[in-house]
């Protein structure tokens, strides 16, 4: 099998994914999701109906009925809402699949209720904070765990079963709070909410420090509680890898200890690793939704709070329809990655 | 038979009781086990119902430490809650046509403090028409104020800003001072009952001593399940605090830990024995059927997991049954994963090979070859799949999704949350539950992983 054999197959099975996955939660939200289209078309007739009483003052009342009833109809049959199942269910996965969520009930983002501009209001900042959370996680989460395997019973060897217990069984969002209540409030020395002082710096220089100073306790939540899942696994990687015979061969050869760590053992867990890195970094598009709404960064996981008590359900399922996506997507260019690193993939030769 | 290595190896418990940690989980596993049996046995059935109604908790202070926490501190005031039961004595005069019925109880308490409690509430509880009611506070130092209420109502709070507590310092001020106050405010109120005799009363330090308070209710008609309480509301309450109804923190956190540790167990139960039986058979089955078992892994993994959960409370009603399958749902493709890589592992052993040239049918090769090893792996990864479900539903709960009439320690954060906590110093309010979170989680953890370095070799040996 060849690498561009290999690319099609993944690409037609993670297509097949892509509408499985997005199926069910169609079929599992189908009732609220039509819901959700009733109401902006009786939303979106309102407005109609506003528009046209403004300029067209010559209308009778009942003509203006008249043409706010066709509107909405006109609506509704954009989502195909009074076509037989099938059809519906062919339009409506389609706009879902096409990003068209429609409009939110309460929330606006920069005057817009589209859903999609309003998650691409949000998003670009949840990814500001934990995808830089997550790539200094993967850097460190790595050394950490490399130096673990390293040497058995060394320091770091002891550390790695530790922090994975704190990664298991301490949820971000609390340390979070706790973060908040002693560096925010009780020291003093780092801002706690949001994601810029208020008001914000002008200059654009002041402005990127200042943001960035309001990173520094979120990301420092998300590591301490991050990091040991990540080490965890590289440390097995790498030491599951010291197992194989070549590297008793290398060792055996006299090749130093450290040009066998590097050279045969960590090239041959990269794949494996890297792997698990991209997973980590999609991931973190969804961010730790709770560590968000805990230090009021304005990103998706605030954004699905806000959505949560102001019952935005539109907001709510463009959000996990978006989410759901975007992992998909990084599922997938992780295979691709692993098969371009994995070199009986690359080679072909299974 | 099927493996006599088997015999060899020191049994499981045995291993499992030569690591350290692994004995910390079982210690901690314990506590947190006996403390779940003290919450189903020891709290009334009622306290979920009560929690979240604000009424039943306008006895306590409210964000107040706790009572350690304060005694270390110099300005501490404790909660004392005053039973009036015990002393309850009964006189019945005959006035001629009708009856009286004197109902009164005689206690004392001691208020060591050097600063003002917040305040001062009564409350009686009875069947029947009471006539009125009276408070006689002695105070240590000699002097008594007098508190009449015209027909006391059952299970009403009167407090020191109520008008009678103010009408009955009102007068004891002015036999004090000589001076006519025309009203009170309740700090006033509280300083006179608890303030120093003379001219400067309404602001003077605490006398400390003994209280002794004389309550009588009186009636025509007999009173039937009497019951009364008197309580000096301080600024420290309980092990753990209070939150800002006046909640206990520690009666919630005990209240949420048998529902959280259900959650967990269910959660891990159902996902891993979905996720060990699938990933086995693909495993096992190989070739195609793996690719499509697989691939249907695949489509469960994809789904996010919160933002999917949220989704799902609007469609659904949540109970904890259905709240531990919407979790399982999309936990158990991790367990199908680990499983399938050890049923691939096994399927390269000799002795399977052996079995399948001797015609012995599949089903049987997987039931006498593959589950025996897996199952030391399901264990295993069971009790680490059970703090994955505590953290996710604890998770929900922050986020306002728990199966209503329970009390959960997210719900409780969330309040935190909502209420500024952490900014306003409440600090027990927030620690206490996320401890609480970790100490739930951490025993499985410790044992989980103690558990796999015991089992994994023993399932990967070659």
């Amino acid at each position: 099998m060849g690498f561009g054999k290999f690319v099609i197959t993944k690409s037609v099975s993670y297509f097949l994914v892509l509408i499985a996955t997005v199926s069910i939660l169609y079929l599992l939200t189908y009732k609220i999701i039509q819901n959700v289209i009733v109401a902006s078309a009786t939303e979106q007739g309102d407005e109609f109906r506003q528009a046209l009483l403004k300029t067209n003052t010559h209308l009778t009342p009942a003509q203006v009925d008249q043409l706010v009833h066709s509107y909405e109809q006109n609506y509704l049959s954009q989502f195909a809402l009074n076509q037989p199942a099938p059809v519906k269910f062919a339009v409506q996965m389609y706009r879902l699949l096409t990003f068209n969520f429609g409009s939110s009930y309460e929330i606006v983002w920069n005057g817009s209720h589209n859903v999609n501009t309003i998650i691409a209001g949000y998003l670009p900042n949840t990814i500001l904070l934990f995808t830089t959370a997550t790539l200094i996680l993967i850097a460190l989460g790595t050394i950490i765990g490399l130096l673990a395997a390293k040497s058995a019973g060394s320091i770091w060897d002891k550390i790695v079963p530790m922090i994975a217990v704190v990664h298991s069984s301490l949820p971000s969002w609390w340390l979070g709070f706790l973060l908040i209540a002693a560096l925010g409030y009780g020291l003093n020395v780092l801002p706690a909410y949001g994601m810029t002082s208020v008001p914000p710096p002008k200059n654009w220089f002041f402005y990127d420090i200042n943001v960035a100073q309001h990173m520094i306790l979120p990301m420092l939540a998300f590591l301490i509680v991050g990091i040991g899942g990540f080490a965890y696994v590289v440390r097995s990687l790498v030491i599951s890898t010291m197992g194989e015979d070549f590297v008793l061969t290398a060792r055996a050869r006299g090749i130093p200890e450290s040009r066998v760590l590097f050279r045969h053992v960590f090239r041959t867990a990269s794949p494996a690793i890297t792997t698990q890195a991209i997973l980590a970094v999609t991931a973190s598009f969804a961010g730790a939704l709770t560590t968000e709404i805990v230090f009021n960064w304005p990103g998706v996981g605030l954004l699905t709070y806000i959505a949560i008590f102001s019952n935005d359900l539109p907001v709510i399922l463009g959000i996990t329809f978006v989410l759901t996506i975007i992992l998909l997507v990084g599922l997938y260019i992780g295979e691709l990655v692993y098969g371009l690193l994995d070199p009986r993939i690359r080679v072909g030769n299974d | 038979m099927t493996s006599p290595q088997k015999n060899k190896r020191p049994s499981v418990l045995r291993e499992l009781a030569k690591s350290k940690s692994g004995l910390v989980g079982v210690g901690l596993l314990i506590l947190i086990a006996g403390l779940a049996i003290y919450s189903i046995m020891g709290l009334p059935s009622s306290l979920p119902l009560s929690w979240n109604n604000g009424d039943a908790w306008v006895l306590n202070p409210i964000n107040v430490p706790p009572v350690w926490f304060a005694e270390l501190q110099s300005n501490y005031a404790p909660t004392l809650n005053i039973n009036l039961n015990s002393a309850w004595k009964l006189q019945a005069y005959s006035a001629g046509t009708y009856d009286i019925y004197v109902y009164s109880s005689s206690v004392n308490f001691t208020w060591n403090s050097n600063i003002y409690p917040q305040n001062v509430a009564f409350k009686a509880s009875f069947e029947g028409q009471a006539a009125s009611a009276s408070i006689t506070w002695m105070k240590p130092q000699g002097g008594s104020i007098v508190v009449s209420i015209t027909q006391p109502n059952s299970n009403q709070i009167y407090e020191a800003q109520n008008s009678y507590f103010i009408a009955g310092a009102q007068a004891y001020v002015t036999n004090q001072t000589g001076k006519y106050f025309a009203t009170l405010t309740k700090p006033q109120v509280i300083s006179t009952l608890f303030g120093r005799n003379g001219p400067n009363i309404l602001n003077s330090t605490v006398s400390e001593g003994k209280y002794s308070v004389l309550v009588q209710i009186v009636s025509n008609v007999p009173l039937k399940s009497l019951s009364g309480l008197l309580v000096v509301i301080g600024n420290a309450y309980g092990y753990m605090g209070t939150d800002y109804q006046g909640k206990p923190v520690d009666l919630g956190l005990l209240a949420g830990l048998p529902n959280a540790l259900e959650v967990g167990f269910l959660v891990a139960i159902v996902s891993v024995v979905v996720g060990i039986i699938f990933g086995g058979l693909s495993g096992y089955l190989g070739a195609r059927k793996d690719g499509v078992m697989q691939w249907v892994t695949l489509v469960v993994l994809a789904l996010p997991a919160l933002p999917f959960l949220v989704v799902m409370s609007y469609t659904v009603r949540l109970n904890l049954i259905i709240e531990v399958l919407l979790i399982a749902a999309l936990t158990w493709p991790f367990y199908a994963i680990i499983s399938r890589t050890v049923a691939l592992s096994i399927k390269s052993q000799t002795f399977v090979e052996a079995d399948k040239a001797m015609g012995i049918p599949s089903y049987r090769v997987f039931f006498s070859h593959f589950m025996p090893r897996l199952v030391p792996v399901t264990v295993a990864y069971t009790v680490l799949g059970i703090p994955g479900g505590i953290l996710l539903a604890e998770t929900l709960a922050f986020l306002g999704i728990a199966p209503a009439n329970i009390i959960t320690w997210g719900r409780i954060l969330n309040d935190a949350f909502t209420n500024q906590a952490a900014v306003l110093g409440f600090w027990w309010w927030v620690v206490f539950p996320g401890l609480m979170i970790v100490l739930s989680a951490v025993p499985f953890v410790l044992i989980g992983f103690a558990l796999e370095r015991v089992i994994a070799p023993r399932v990967a040996a070659k």
